[in-house]
């Protein structure tokens, strides 16, 4: 990023900003400006950036305790196991936190039009689906923030529809916020905050 | 389910050629060590009354030695320099009877004959200090034979001339009657054979029985030593041989040779225990490596797992696991194999040589190896990961 974009940004630079539980934010920038690299830094996978991040008035307590109680994230590459079927891939993240029924799980896998691709490798799957599975994975545990990189990328606008109404209900249930990145698409959500990097 | 994913990415056969190289090198290195505890003492062992510290040194004979008899004599500054080895903890000179006539016979077998008496100081020998004992004024001597005498009789003597065979314990029955004749002097003793030997080529008496008796009967003089008894601090010490060898001196074969014979005994085993040792080191290297190519290819899995939640000890967990059964079980089936090849050996073993077989060596050898690698395994392993998920 130049300087000049810096300067213009919403975060960089800022002398503070607040994120707070419940609430929806959208982070708005081109490609390369940063989008992943702030939700990495929230998430404690990168630490290459001056400054605190703090979680209710202290500083990360344990990066696996936070998450696996604090923060879901659904990553841009959705960081899926490619030698396990479908339902493996989120048994596995599920049998971890404990947070949902099998029956739970199924209801999502059924709602996203994914039920037939069950013992399916996840390596056979498209990015479509790959992008829908991922989502339904990072609601297997109780979170404060869910971290959304781009999404929707590789959905059509009638899945969208259906994930929108997933995620509400999901925030809703665990009375938890998002921050969503995109590139200018701003889909179907009701935002907070729009922030521009 | 994230045992199910890590099995995948385990190289099986990279891992069972560990187990393999382990196995065979703990149990090479078991064998050779538990064959040296068992072996090592029947070979430093003694059954002779002669101690096993010591050897009796002489010069070699040669022409000029049998024309010039001093020449047999060791001078007093050969004996300061083989004093002064590191090696040799006490050099002694035999005493010899001079001077007096000694006259030895038996009553039981119905013979008398000349003798000679020599001894030498009392902890050269082990035998009981109450049998080796003499006081002033006693009129009991004990004295002590070659064995190759006791031989000579049996297996030629007797044979020969059609008279019983006699076993040590029988002789020791036996009584004598030796007489001392000196300058208008005589005096009758009783005696026994309370020991045998067959390093001392000479009959022995207690050192205070001849010290009183070369006073009495004969005309003290200071005797020169032809052979002297050399007392070791380090038997096994390889340069005794060497010094020896230079200086022309002799000194009794059979313990000379069974040096030699330690010496090779140790370089062999050493030999096959530093290969032994040299195949489990490569076996833990392969492993290593093995594993690192594991993580390196299956990067991406590890972090996947670190970033959806799960804790380095979760994903380290299988890993460690795995290289500890396999470590276990290499070691466990190394042990057991030991074990049984030393069953087949040790019975033959215990047979001939009176000695004791205790398995201590080989568990607790095992057992400490196991620890130790395992520890140093499960390191590596933690490490390497961790070194993956922080980069």
């Amino acid at each position: 990023m130049s300087e000049l974009e810096v300067s213009g940004s919403d975060i960089y630079l800022q002398k503070n900003i607040f994120f707070e539980k419940g609430k929806k934010y959208l982070f708005k920038a081109n490609s390369g400006h940063g989008k992943s690299s702030i939700l990495n830094f929230i998430y404690g996978s990168n630490s290459n950036f001056d400054g605190n991040i703090i979680f209710n008035g202290a500083s990360f307590d344990s990066l696996i305790e936070n998450r696996r109680t604090k923060l879901s994230y659904v990553f841009q590459d959705f960081k899926l196991f490619s030698e396990l079927t479908l339902w493996e891939n989120i048994k596995i993240k599920n049998n971890l936190t404990n947070h949902k029924t099998n029956k739970e799980i199924k209801v999502l896998i059924e709602r996203l039009g994914l039920s037939h691709k069950n013992e399916q490798l996840v390596k056979t799957l498209s990015l479509g689906q790959k992008q829908r599975v991922s989502i339904i994975r990072s609601f297997c545990q109780p979170f404060d923030f869910l971290l959304l990189d781009e999404p929707f990328s590789h959905l059509d606008e009638n899945n969208i529809k259906i994930l929108t109404n997933i995620i509400d209900e999901e925030l809703k249930l665990q009375e938890a916020g998002f921050i969503m990145t995109t590139l200018n698409n701003e889909y179907f959500f009701q935002y907070d905050k729009i922030l521009n990097l | 389910m994230i045992w199910k994913l890590q099995k995948k990415t385990l190289l099986p056969l990279q891992i069972f050629g560990y187990g393999i190289t382990l196995f065979i090198g703990i149990t090479i290195s078991l064998i050779t060590l538990t064959a040296y505890t068992d072996i090592s003492p029947i070979l430093y062992s003694e059954s002779d009354v002669f101690n096993d510290k010591s050897v009796i040194v002489s010069k070699k004979i040669s022409i000029i030695k049998t024309l010039d008899k001093e020449r047999i004599y060791f001078t007093n500054e050969e004996l300061k320099e083989i004093e002064n080895k590191d090696f040799v903890k006490e050099v002694s000179k035999f005493n010899k009877a001079t001077n007096y006539k000694i006259f030895l016979s038996s009553d039981m077998f119905g013979f008398g004959s000349d003798l000679f008496f020599e001894s030498v100081p009392d902890k050269f020998l082990d035998v009981d200090s109450e049998k080796w004992e003499w006081e002033e004024g006693s009129d009991f001597v004990p004295i002590m034979m070659p064995e190759d005498y006791l031989q000579l009789y049996n297996l030629g003597f007797a044979e020969s001339q059609g008279l019983p065979l006699l076993s040590k314990k029988t002789v020791s029955l036996a009584s004598f009657n030796i007489r001392l004749t000196g300058v208008n002097k005589s005096k009758k003793f009783k005696s026994s054979i309370v020991g045998f030997s067959s390093k001392i080529n000479s009959i022995l008496v207690p050192e205070d029985f001849l010290k009183w008796a070369n006073k009495e009967f004969g005309n003290y003089e200071e005797s020169k030593a032809s052979r002297i008894l050399v007392e070791f601090s380090n038997p096994n010490d390889e340069s005794i041989i060497e010094f020896f060898e230079k200086n022309n001196y002799e000194v009794n074969q059979d313990k000379l040779e069974k040096n030699k014979l330690i010496f090779f005994f140790k370089l062999s085993f050493l030999f096959v225990f530093l290969i032994s040792i040299i195949i489990v080191i490569l076996s833990i290297g392969f492993v290593i490596l093995s594993v690192n190519l594991i993580f390196q290819k299956n990067k991406d899995i590890l972090i996947n797992l670190y970033n959806i939640g799960f804790s380095l000890k979760q994903i380290t967990f299988f890993y460690k696991l795995i290289i500890s059964m396999v470590t276990a079980i290499s070691i466990l089936l190394s042990l057991i194999s030991s074990l049984w090849i030393r069953n087949l050996y040790s019975a033959k073993l215990i047979s001939y040589f009176d000695i004791e077989v205790s398995n201590s060596v080989l568990f607790i050898s095992s057992i400490s190896l196991l620890i130790v690698l395992l520890i140093l395994l499960n390191f590596m392993i933690v490490k390497r990961i961790k070194n993956i998920l922080v980069s």
